[in-house]
């Protein structure tokens, strides 16, 4: 008996161990220095690509949501929700303490081969992105214009709807509508959210009459880059300005997201 | 006089190192044993979140393919099966693992059949509301497979640990037993064939 259960517990060890460097060595590694668009395949221009970091660099150091643009020529034969995760968990990307990254891996469409996107989300964004908000993502604002060749077009539409929804600016089933129906009413949800938001936080200031009632939301960001140390790297460059990607930070992924290919 | 001394200097020495290792092995064990269970928890979650996906899931099929009764039925009894079967990770020993796995093995594999019989009725696989239930539900066997994963990490972790000289004996004083892993149980990946 006891020499049985020793040997399944070997082979179970030994397994264990040998997938994870299974997928760390087919898996690209974190970039140095860091980027949150990796395009491995160089379908995006430079421009392109240095067009999208700007965005994702910005909302980074607004948010602290970290979005990560990965393109890859092969999946090395894993799963594409599996390579899309393990970069989030490798990579550690979002903030460790809100876990709040986002994948968006997209193998182009290489010959016959057929192409497949992916977005995944960290735990702590899987409420305000749920799976079949990804998966809507995926199929209405990427593939249709990655069929045309379009990379460019169709991870900065995705980027574009993520923003609001990671920020919380609209809700996921706000998008559903708007995808689904597609009139021009589901358009101007988003504005309206806006406006309302605009509306309450002029009406909050009005009510604090202090001097300066926008300058806290400033002094916090300098003073959480004073504090913060090397352990936020999101911080770090936000007082330069312009500045560029800080680092990943150390969120977590449970395989939530979803994708799909064409 | 002076041996008398140094017998005493040993024996106070071998006391404070026994006890530091008694306690920092003692803690560590813990802390891992702690770690395997908060793992659990996250397990038994993601299994919950794919039981509550069933009754949305069932209801929205029903409306278009009556005649799988059965299918739906076996999908049905299969959930309460599942959801019957709780482990907390006071527990968790490879009894109680093994037939967790088998009641949620015996829900997947209703599950799947289910997923493939769908696949005749176009009009369910157009329902909007049928596709994202769709994605919801491959979004949480994703999240099974890795919160799985997570948990047999943890658990080696723990099992390693408690298994090395000198912490067994340790272990084996303070009751520290071997946790169980996860594994694939047969036939369970092999997607079940339906003639048409």
């Amino acid at each position: 008996m006891k020499k049985i259960n020793f040997k399944i517990l070997l082979i179970t060890l030994s397994f264990l161990l040998i997938v994870p460097q299974l997928f760390s060595q087919e898996i690209p590694e974190r970039p140095t220095p860091p980027r949150l668009v990796n395009d491995f395949t160089g379908v995006l221009s430079r421009e392109q690509a240095n067009q999208l970091e700007k965005k994702l660099v910005q909302f980074n150091n607004q948010t602290s949501n970290q979005i990560t643009v990965v393109l890859v020529n092969s999946l090395n034969g894993i799963a594409l929700s599996d390579f899309a995760y393990t970069i989030g968990e490798k990579w550690k990307v979002g903030q460790k303490e809100f876990d709040n990254g986002i994948v968006i891996l997209v193998k182009p469409k290489i010959g016959r081969e057929k192409g497949q996107a992916f977005i995944a989300t960290g735990y702590g964004l899987e409420g305000a992105i749920p799976d079949g908000t990804t998966k809507l993502i995926v199929e209405n604002e990427m593939i249709p214009y990655f069929k045309n060749g379009d990379y460019y077009g169709g991870i900065n539409r995705a980027i574009s709807v993520i923003i609001p929804l990671a920020a919380g600016e609209f809700s996921s089933d706000e998008y559903a509508k708007t995808t689904t129906q597609g009139s021009p009413i589901g358009r101007i949800v988003p504005f309206l959210v806006l406006i309302i938001i605009f509306v309450l936080m002029r009406g909050s200031r009005a009510r604090s009459h202090s001097v300066g009632a926008g300058i806290p939301f400033w002094t916090a960001l300098l003073l959480g880059s004073m504090m913060g140390g090397s352990s936020h790297g999101s911080w770090n460059n936000f007082s330069s300005g312009s500045g560029g990607f800080g680092g990943f930070g150390g969120g977590s992924f449970g395989g939530g997201g979803a994708g799909g290919s064409w | 006089m002076k041996k008398k001394w140094i017998t005493i200097g040993v024996i106070v020495l071998a006391v404070v190192l026994i006890y530091g290792s008694f306690k920092g092995s003692y803690n560590t064990m813990v802390t891992y044993d702690e770690n395997v269970g908060e793992k659990w928890s996250q397990v038994e979650n993601v299994y919950q979140r794919r039981a509550d996906l069933i009754p949305n899931l069932v209801n929205t099929v029903k409306g278009y393919a009556e005649h799988e009764k059965q299918t739906l039925t076996d999908v049905i009894e299969a959930r309460a099966k599942a959801t019957s079967v709780n482990i907390t990770p006071g527990n968790l020993n490879a009894a109680s693992m093994q037939q967790f796995q088998q009641a949620q093995a015996g829900l997947q594999s209703a599950l799947s059949k289910l997923m493939v019989v769908v696949e005749r009725y176009p009009d369910l696989k157009a329902n909007q509301n049928f596709l994202e239930l769709q994605a919801q539900l491959e979004g949480t066997e994703n999240r099974i497979a890795v919160e799985r994963k997570k948990f047999n990490e943890a658990t080696k972790t723990y099992n390693v640990y408690i298994k090395k000289f000198p912490k067994n004996i340790y272990a084996n004083m303070f009751g520290f037993e071997s946790k169980p892993y996860f594994e694939a149980v047969k036939g369970a990946e092999i997607v079940p064939t339906v003639e048409f």
